[in-house]
Parts: structure tokens; sequence; C-alpha cells
């Protein structure tokens, strides 16, 4: 059996939802031209390609029918490569890069697209048709909303509303200095519009945030509580993809190799506290890795929430020089299926541009889990 | 000389100056749905050359009372500046100048325009000061013709007033094509005035306020003692005097005086009486201008609670003091003009010292500034917000005593008085209202071709039918009008009794119905005042039986074998929505503020509006299909208790369907409702009944969710639960399954049962006696 490795990464600028520049483009458009942009970088030969993975978390409208298989037709790619489009809300797209390492692993195929998509501006979060189960509504908090999550958190870990802004403010300073050292250039496949406009730069980014301006924004979801949208990602147009294949597969084809996939975990917690589901994962993570926190040298840790991120940072010991060093979800947004294969290919990029061994990839999911991924530098 | 054959009627609009006047004039006509292009200067520095009508567009977006009638009337606008884009000036049919009062810059301009402005482009002045004759003064005959003054009114939304000046050689058909366009399109009531100094409404206006505030200086009289005699009892707005001149700016005045004691002939009587006051001046200089300043003649001064204590001005010391609410006009002076001015002290004394001289200037403009008595009455009534015009009020008092006062005090008797002889100004005679002409004739009061009022047909009508609450009207070609006729038009048994008995009625003699009324607003919606006494005895059956009552009814118009049309203006809101629902179009007044409203009140609505909004969004092609999207929508709009403000917002929120009628002039309102309902008549069928397919209890769930963190957010309160929660019951279809089909007489029955669980409980009662006792919401 073959190593495991990520041997690609690019991803769409990310703009917000309604008022940024991808608003009126297609969540499928979108993925067929970051996938395209995925194969030409890469280098793969598309005919070898065994299968199309897509995140989506709310998989309906533009986004629905079997939106993988409908991304392969409409990128043009061989009629031979399959489609499957994966669930996992904010966790759907670093599920697609855990299902393709199972598949190489058993011997189901040698390469795989994984890839995650959403266009919150067109499909809005809980979906068109939201209707929940009223007894599961009545016993569980299964359908809570994600902000009041982010407020349970900061209530149990007794974090400030001024530490939530201080960890968000550091997100957005350290994005800010990644787009001005042009690192998400290399990473960013542009988006040309139907009037020949070129995205290539994220809409996301504010650089311009100052404590006091994140002091001034009213509370988002609690009156009496202490996250606002200054300490929340966004809601975000994106999409992203990694190429997953096999070490040999990639050694014969002379793939740059940029991580090998060293173990991968999935967790559930209390939905109440959805966004502390990656230390549980992170942990499982480490141990089926055979290596502990202390080995881990570069962190991407989904920033969903400032709170969130900072009990999770807090439970798992990370220290602060490692963790998203080119800025997290707050900054650079969180569409929330796209999420996943983003931060597995930026830790994958990280990895080499720092020189390092280990990196931890963690998130939470709603409805009360945790997913991470172990990469190991190739 | 030729008359101008071209196509004349207004397509595109040219607005030149984007201060307060020209960009609020551009939001009307781009309300109307005309395309307008809004130029200004280049300003001084920075890069962006149109930001002055770009930045005053984006001012009135957020401005409050709103210009715009929603988001889509200004996409309309197009920004630029005279420098680069005055020649796009030949695309337009109609140019409005709003620059500054200077008459060397408006000749400039004028000058300019000549040379882009195709033939026939009407051209138009906002001017209050500067005469037509020199505004023109150097231009060509051709300029000349289609030269004229279009003098609106502050704000240019919500004013119904335009003063029309024409000039010895305007065209016809030029006065004509405005004068058509600010009517049908902009709503406005063109009132023709003659090139005089200050018109007729700021003339008039301009001494009335003047000689106020003079006279409450010399009398020594309070701010909230001139307001009250000053206010309501003479049918001025009830802001009176001082609270008026706080609401359009006190540093306004002295630029008013001073653009009449310049214009005006030094042995008019404004130039005895203007003059300053050393404490208004001093306000002016420390920046106390008004509510636009840092206060007034009143002010709300903020207590360390955060309670607002109302402030007033002593027009002695000049310091703030607590208002005061004087209480001294009483009994038959408060409605009796004469009556008011006959009594003895200050009341009576105050009054008088305004109304005296104020009716008597009014009279001597005539025909100077206009030609007729109807003309300054129209611009006083739309432009100054005065129930009565001046010479209405001169009725009032009575021609003869009016005299006899004036001569006993030595004030001028103007020509017109003595001619009327004791006569009145107005009389009805043969079913048609007549005023008195200058030649000293009755004339019929004209009204414009597509102008029909209740007003004028109950001037020789008896109604069909009627009771104490509602009345059935014949207006004509087969059509009736069904009115409100109970305090504020408010709804209870009696209208649907009424609505029950004129279906018969209507079925065999006539061919349609028309909704209508003339009161400020069409309805407030049902008679809470009944309804809390039913529930204060407990008399549930009897408030079911309203419930359904009003249902039954609603749904008979609905389903009735003709055509029933809408046609609201003004506050339109809980039961009175619900009837336009439930009518076959709306042909809606502009301004029509339109909501389901009843959750502040802790109910629901209960007369079909619910199902009636379900259908509206389940139709919308625009919106998301699904068994979810319609209900949150609905849910969203009535659990807030939305309330459109324009017509145009009132289609965004879906009470009015996409072709249902916007009438922009309020008096062509019933003529145009009836044209429609008449359109549908040859071969009308009654509406199907509709089938709802909705998700129950889990789209319930869903609704739910969505409060309960708007609750945590602190944006609902605890009873805003239950309400809600009734609400979505409802919307929601109750038990019903997505496999299943509801009927509407389904959603009737879930709109009764949570109408009836809500007034049971005493927080919804609660809200009822607090709306009854405060005219507020309770947020419980």
């Amino acid at each position: 059996m073959s190593d495991v490795v990520i041997a690609g990464y690019v991803r769409s600028p990310f703009h917000p939802a309604h008022r940024g520049a991808l608003a009126k483009v297609r969540p499928d458009d979108l993925a067929a031209n970051t996938v395209k942009g995925l194969i030409e970088r890469s280098g793969v030969n598309a005919e070898d390609i065994e299968d199309l993975l897509l995140g989506c978390a709310f998989p309906e409208g533009e986004q629905g029918f079997n939106l993988a298989r409908l991304v392969v037709l409409l990128a043009d790619l061989p009629l031979s490569i399959g489609g499957m489009t994966m669930n996992r809300f904010c966790g759907s797209s670093m599920s697609a890069v855990h299902y393709a390492a199972g598949q190489i692993a058993c011997g189901a195929g040698e390469v795989f697209i994984a890839a995650g998509v959403e266009s919150m501006s067109r499909v809005p979060m809980t979906g068109f048709n939201p209707m929940p189960n009223p007894e599961l509504a009545k016993r569980s908090a299964a359908y809570v909303g994600m902000g009041d999550t982010a407020e349970n958190v900061a209530r149990k870990y007794e974090l400030s509303r001024e530490a939530q802004e201080a960890f968000a403010l550091t997100s957005q300073q350290k994005a800010g200095e990644a787009v001005k050292k042009g690192v998400f250039k290399d990473e960013i496949v542009p988006v040309t519009l139907p009037d020949g406009t070129v995205i290539d730069t994220d809409g996301t980014p504010r650089p311009d945030t100052t404590a006091e301006g994140l002091a001034g924004l009213k509370l988002s979801f609690d009156e009496n509580g202490t996250v606002t949208a200054g300490t929340a990602s966004p809601l975000t147009d994106g999409c992203a993809a990694v190429l997953v294949c096999s070490a040999d597969y990639a050694a014969k084809n002379g793939l740059k190799v940029m991580a090998k996939v060293k173990s991968m975990a999935i967790s559930g917690c209390a939905p109440e506290i959805m966004g502390i589901g990656p230390v549980e994962a992170s942990k499982k993570a480490l141990k089926r890795a055979g290596i502990t926190m202390d080995d881990i040298d570069v962190v991407e840790l989904n920033e969903a929430f400032s709170s969130q991120s900072l009990a999770c940072i807090g439970d798992l010991g990370i220290p602060e020089g490692k963790i998203n060093l080119d800025g997290g979800a707050i900054a650079i947004g969180h569409p929330l299926g796209a999420t996943g294969a983003r931060i597995v290919g930026k830790a994958a990029s990280l990895l080499q541009r720092e020189g390092k061994k280990h990196a931890l990839v963690t998130q939470c999911i709603g409805g009360g889990q945790g997913i991470a991924t172990i990469l190991e530098a190739a | 000389m030729p008359e101008n054959t071209q196509d004349k009627s207004i397509k595109k609009v040219c607005v030149i100056g984007a201060g307060t006047m020209g960009a609020g004039i551009a939001a009307q006509i781009a309300n109307a749905g005309v395309p307008v292009l809004l130029l200004d200067i280049v300003p001084k520095d920075g890069d962006n050359r149109n930001a002055i009508a770009e930045g005053a567009v984006k001012k009135m977006l957020k401005a409050d009372p709103a210009p715009f009638m929603g988001k889509r009337p200004a996409k309309l606008v197009e920004t630029g500046n005279i420098e680069d884009d005055l020649d796009k000036v030949a695309e337009c049919d109609w140019v409005v100048e709003a620059i500054i009062e200077r008459l060397d810059i408006k000749q400039n301009l004028y000058a300019k325009l000549e040379e882009v402005r195709k033939d026939g482009t009407a051209v138009s002045s906002n001017t209050s000061t500067i005469p037509l004759e020199q505004l023109t003064d150097g231009r060509s005959d051709a300029f000349k013709r289609d030269f004229l003054i279009t003098h609106f009114f502050n704000p240019p939304r919500y004013m119904r007033l335009i003063e029309l000046v024409a000039g010895p050689k305007t065209d016809k058909a030029t006065l004509e094509m405005v004068r058509e366009f600010v009517d049908r399109k902009l709503g406005k009531t063109p009132v023709d005035a003659e090139d005089s100094p200050g018109f007729i409404a700021n003339r008039i206006g301009t001494f009335w306020i003047q000689q106020a505030v003079n006279s409450a200086f010399d009398m020594g009289l309070t701010v909230e003692e001139a307001d009250e005699i000053g206010g309501r009892p003479m049918g001025v707005p009830k802001t009176g005097i001082f609270g008026l001149i706080d609401l359009i700016g006190i540093d306004l005045m002295p630029h008013l005086m001073e653009s009449l004691t310049s214009t005006l002939p030094e042995d008019d009587w404004y130039q005895k009486i203007a003059r300053k006051e050393t404490l208004i001046e001093g306000m002016i200089e420390s920046g106390y201008t008004g509510r636009k300043g840092k206060g007034g003649f009143y002010t709300l001064e903020k207590g360390e609670g955060g309670q607002r204590t109302k402030m007033a001005k002593d027009l002695k010391s000049g310091e703030y003091r607590a208002a005061a609410r004087p209480g001294i006009v009483q009994g038959s002076a408060k409605k009796d003009l004469k009556a008011l001015i006959s009594q003895k002290g200050k009341v009576g004394d105050y009054a008088w010292a305004i109304l005296g001289p104020t009716l008597s200037y009014a009279a001597s403009i005539v025909p100077e500034a206009t030609a007729t008595v109807v003309g300054v009455d129209d611009a006083m009534k739309l432009g100054y917000n005065w129930k009565s015009g001046p010479f209405e009020m001169i009725d009032k008092i009575g021609v003869a005593h009016l005299v006899e006062r004036l001569e006993a005090d030595d004030l001028p008797v103007p020509e017109i008085l003595r001619k009327a002889d004791g006569r009145s100004f107005y009389r009805v005679e043969n079913g048609k209202r007549q005023y008195l002409g200058t030649d000293g004739e009755y004339h019929d009061v004209e009204r414009p071709d597509g102008v029909l009022l209740l007003e004028d047909i109950k001037l020789s009508a008896e109604p069909i039918i009627a009771n104490g609450s509602a009345a059935l009207w014949d207006v004509g070609d087969g059509v009736v009008a069904l009115e409100f006729t109970g305090k504020a038009n408010a709804l209870d048994e009696q209208v649907m009794k009424l609505i029950q008995k004129a279906i018969p009625l209507v079925k065999k003699d006539y061919k349609a119905l028309v909704v209508y009324n003339e009161g400020s607003n069409f309805s407030v919606g049902a008679n809470l005042g009944l309804a809390m006494f039913a529930m204060n005895i407990a008399a549930w059956s009897e408030v079911e039986k309203l419930v359904k009552g009003g249902q039954d009814a609603y749904k008979a118009l609905k389903y009735a074998p003709f055509p029933v049309v809408s046609a609201p203006a003004g506050m339109t809101v809980g039961g009175g929505c619900e009837i336009c629902l439930n009518s076959d179009a709306i042909q809606a007044h502009a301004e029509t503020y339109i909501g389901l409203v009843e959750t502040g009140v802790g109910i629901v609505p209960g007369w079909g509006g619910c199902g009636e909004m379900l259908s509206r969004w389940i139709d919308n092609p625009r919106h998301p299909n699904g068994p979810m999207p319609a209900v949150s929508k609905c849910f969203e709009i009535i659990s807030t208790a939305t309330v459109a403000k324009s017509a145009t917002e009132a289609k965004e929120y879906g009470f009015l369907r996409r072709d249902d009628g916007v009438t922009m002039n309020r008096d062509r309102l019933l003529y145009e409702a009836k044209q429609r309902a008449l359109a549908m008549a040859d071969g009308y069928e009654a509406p199907e009944k509709p089938e709802y397919r909705l998700p129950g209890p889990s789209g319930k769930a869903a609704l739910e969710l969505a409060v309960e963190s708007f609750h945590r957010q602190g944006k609902a309160t605890d009873h805003d639960l239950t309400v809600a929660g009734e609400l979505a019951t409802i919307l929601t279809g109750g038990d019903t399954d997505i496999t299943e089909v509801l009927s509407e007489a389904d959603l009737l029955k879930l709109e009764r049962e949570s109408f009836m669980r809500l007034v049971r409980n005493p927080k919804s009662q609660a809200r009822v006696e607090h709306m009854l006792e405060t005219n507020k919401p309770l947020r419980n």
C-alpha cells in the first residue's frame, strides 16, 4: 500500500456573500473554474483521475442535483471521471480528502480531486426550506444557530469580548500581511465575470481593522453576549480544491508532492458547543499519527469564531506562533463546503514554505463534530 | 409663430442643482418611474467630478422622511455635472433648474442651456424669489416660449402644491405639457400664479408667520400659548407657529424676509411688519436653528434616566424651561373660528392679531398674485397644510363680521371683501361647488379631467345605503364606492353588515365596487376600543363573532360576482390592509402605508390576511419555490408588523401585486380605481379558491428557532415568542403535513383559533389597552 499525498492546491478568490464580486457567479461555474485551474497547475493527467469529490454544506438550488458530477461536465473533464457531492457541513471538503485517502489506501483508485464549494449569496445558510424535526428541535440543540454556539463556548470558557477581538485583529493583520507579500497569488485561480472583469484577489480581508473599530461593533447573537460580526467568520462565496493521489503515482508522473497525509479523525460533541469539536478530533488524529502536540510545527485551525478558536487553542495547548500563519477564516472567509480543502491545501503549502515537518489541520462542524488531519512533509 | 407640433409628453427630465429642493424634485420624478438626470457643479476639490450629485442621492437614501419611495426609483437617477454632461439635456423633455437664487448665475446657465436643449424642451426654474421676466432677459424667443417657473414646496415628495408661473411669451403647449406631468406623474396640484413676488403661498405664509411672531412678542405670550392658540383651533398644523419655524429652520426666516422685502413694493403691508427679534438672531448665531440644529423654540432634553423632557424657550429670558400645556383655549373656541377671535382676553386677542391682518392680506393679493380665491385657498392648504384656505376661513367667520372687525381696528379692507358684499366666497348651487370671482359673480369650481371626488358627489347625492360605520355611494358608470365613515375609519360589525348588504345590491344594479374614502387614512384597522370592551367583559363569543363576521364579509366580497378594487391612501393597516388583500385588484395612492400590524397589539391577522399574503408570495415567480420560502417571508413581514412606506415598497413586500396600480395624484385615485374596476367588469369571473401545501410542524419548528434567536439578541420580547408562535402555526398550516392540501377555509379557521387564544391572553390584552391609551405598542 502506497502513501497518500497532497500534490496540488488551488482556490478561488474569496468574497463576502451578497455584496462581494462573486455574488452573481453560480457555484457550479465557480467550482468548474477552480477544478480546471487545479488540473492545469498540478500538471496531472486528467484521464487518470478516478473521482471528483465535492464538499457542499447546502446542496440545493444551484448547488443541487449531484453537483460534483455536474462540475465534471461543466469543466469539460473526461467523462470517465466520477463525481460525488459530500456533506458534513463545514467539514465537507476535509471529509472529501479523507475519503480520497481511504480509497487510495484500499486500492480503489490512485488520483482524486477533493474539492469544496459554497455560494452563501445564492443558497442561504439553512437552505431554502429548513424543516427541522419538531421533536428533535425540542429535545436537543441539533438545529442551534452557529452564533449561539459561539456564545455558549465563550461563556463556558470565560472568554472576554476583548480577548476574542484581539484574536480577530491578529487574524486580520496576518492576512493583511500575506496579501501584501502576495502569497495568495499562488493559490488563487482567477475568475472572469461575464463582463470581462477578472477577479484575482480576495474581497474578504479587512486589513484596516482596529481594536477600536471592533470594540464599537454591535453584538450579533445575544444582547448579553460577547460575539460580534468582527469576531465571526463572514458569510463567503468561494471554492477550494486539492489533488490527492498515491505517492507512487506522484513519483511516476513527476507531480510535485506538497505533503503526506499522516492521519485523520472525526469526533462528535454536544451540538450547543460544536466549536470545541477540533479538540477531540485533533487528539485522536495525533494519537493515530503517533505524535504529540509538541511535534506539530504548523496548525491550520478554521476560525469559525474567535471564541471557539481560543477555546480549542487553550485545550490543545497550541503555541501562538504556529497557528494560521497567513490569517484564518475571520479574515479570509468561510465558504462552508470549501473551507476544509482550503486549510488542508494551505497547511501542505506552509510545510513546504516554512520547511517544517508536521501540520495539524482541524475544524469544528455545526451539529457538534470535529474533524482533523495530520500532514507530514513529503 | 408656429405652434410646436412635436410630441408633447415628458419621458426624461434633467434637474440641475442637487440641493435639498433639486435632489428632492429629482427623487419624486424617479418615484414616478421617469428617468432623471441630476446635475450639479464640479466640486472644487477631489477626483470625482460628480461628487455633489452623487452625494445628494446617497444622502437621500438615508433621509427620513424618505425622498425616495423605494430602492428601485433611486436607480432611475443618473448623476453628473454641468461641465461634462450638459449636452445630455438634448435627450430630455423638461429641464428643472433648482440652483442658487442668484440672477446672474441662473442667466448664465440658461445661456448654456439654450445651446444644448432641443426646441420644445421645457425649461423651468424653481425660484421662489426672482421674477420670470428677469430670468429670461437676453434669451431668444424660442427659449422664452418654452420657459416657465415651477415652484415646488419642501419636501417635494410630500407637499402637494406646485405653483406654475407662465410668462407673456410662454407657449401654451409647453405649459400644458408641464402641468399634465406634474399633476399626473408627480401627483402635485398645480396652482397658476402670476409673476409677482413670493407668488402665493410663501407671500401669505411669510406674512402670517411674521405677524404671529410679532404679536407673540408684543403681547408677552409664551411659545406654548401662542402655538396652542395659533395651531389646531385655526386648522393649521398642530405644531403651531413656533413649532413650524423649528421644523423649517429658524435660519431660513431672515432669508425669506430679505427676499420679500427686496422684491415687494415699498407700500406693501409686509414691509411694515417685517422685523427682526434680537432673541431670534441670537439663537441663529449660536446654532439654535430648530430641529436640524441644537434646538429651537422647543427642544428635547435628555434626563439622567434617558427619558426626554420637552423644553420651551422663554421669549423674555431666552432660557429653556420645561414646556407647559397651557390649556387656555376652551369650549367653542377650539372649533369655531368666529368664537375664537371673539373671545375676551389673550386667546381672542392673539387669534385676532394673527387672523385679522393675515386674512385681510390674503384677500388683498387676488388677483395680483393669482386669479381666483380658489388658487389662494389651494395654495395654503397644499403648501402650508392648512385645513382651510384663507377664504374658507373668511366664510367661517362671515364676510360681514370680518369687514366689521377690520374696520373697527382700522385695518385695510381689500376690494374683494367689499365686492363680496356680505356674500360667502363659496356656495353650492345645483350640486356644484361655486366660488365668488373678482367680477362679483359665482363660478363653478372646475375639476381637471380624470379627477373624481366623493366630496363633490356628496354635494348633491345621498348614499345608496349607509349606517354608522360605512356608506355605499353611486360614483357613476355603474360603479359603487364603499366608504368607511367611523372614527379614524375603524372597522367594526357595522362595516361587515353593510358589505353583506351591498353585495346583492351591486349584483343586481351595478357593475363593480370600489373600496375608497377621503379620510387622511384609508383605515387603521378594527375598532380596538370595541374589542377591548368585549375582552374586559370576557364576551368571547362576541369577539369570535366579530372575527368570523369579518372573514365572511371579506370573502363574500372576494367571491362576489363583480370586480372589487380597493383604493387605499395613507395608513392602511390591519383590517384595512386585509380588505385590500381580499380585493380583485388594488389601485393605491403612491403615499399608501400598508401593513399587517396586528402582532403589535398581541394578536394575529384574523380577516384572511395570512392566507392572502401566503398566496401572494407563493405566486411570486421571483421568490424561490418549496414549502418554506413563502411561509418564511410572510412570517418575517407579519411578525415584525412591517408597514410599507409607499405603494412602491408595498409591491416589494407583496401587499400589492406587481400588476396592481399606483396613482400619484390623490385627487385622481377614485377615478383610476373606478376605471380599473370597469375594465374588469365585462366577462368578470370571481377568482378560484386557493389551495395551500404547507410544511406543518416542521416549518413551525424552523420559524420558532429563528424567533428564539431574535429573542436572545434582544430583538423579540417574551410575549413576542407567544404571538409569533401563533402566527407560525397559521402560516405553516397548523397540524398539516407536506403531503396534504389545505383550503382557504382551513386557514381561516387557523386564524380564528390563534386569534381567540391570543385575545384571552392577559399579555395581549395589556398590549391592546396600552395602544388605546398611548397610541404606542407595548413591548411586553
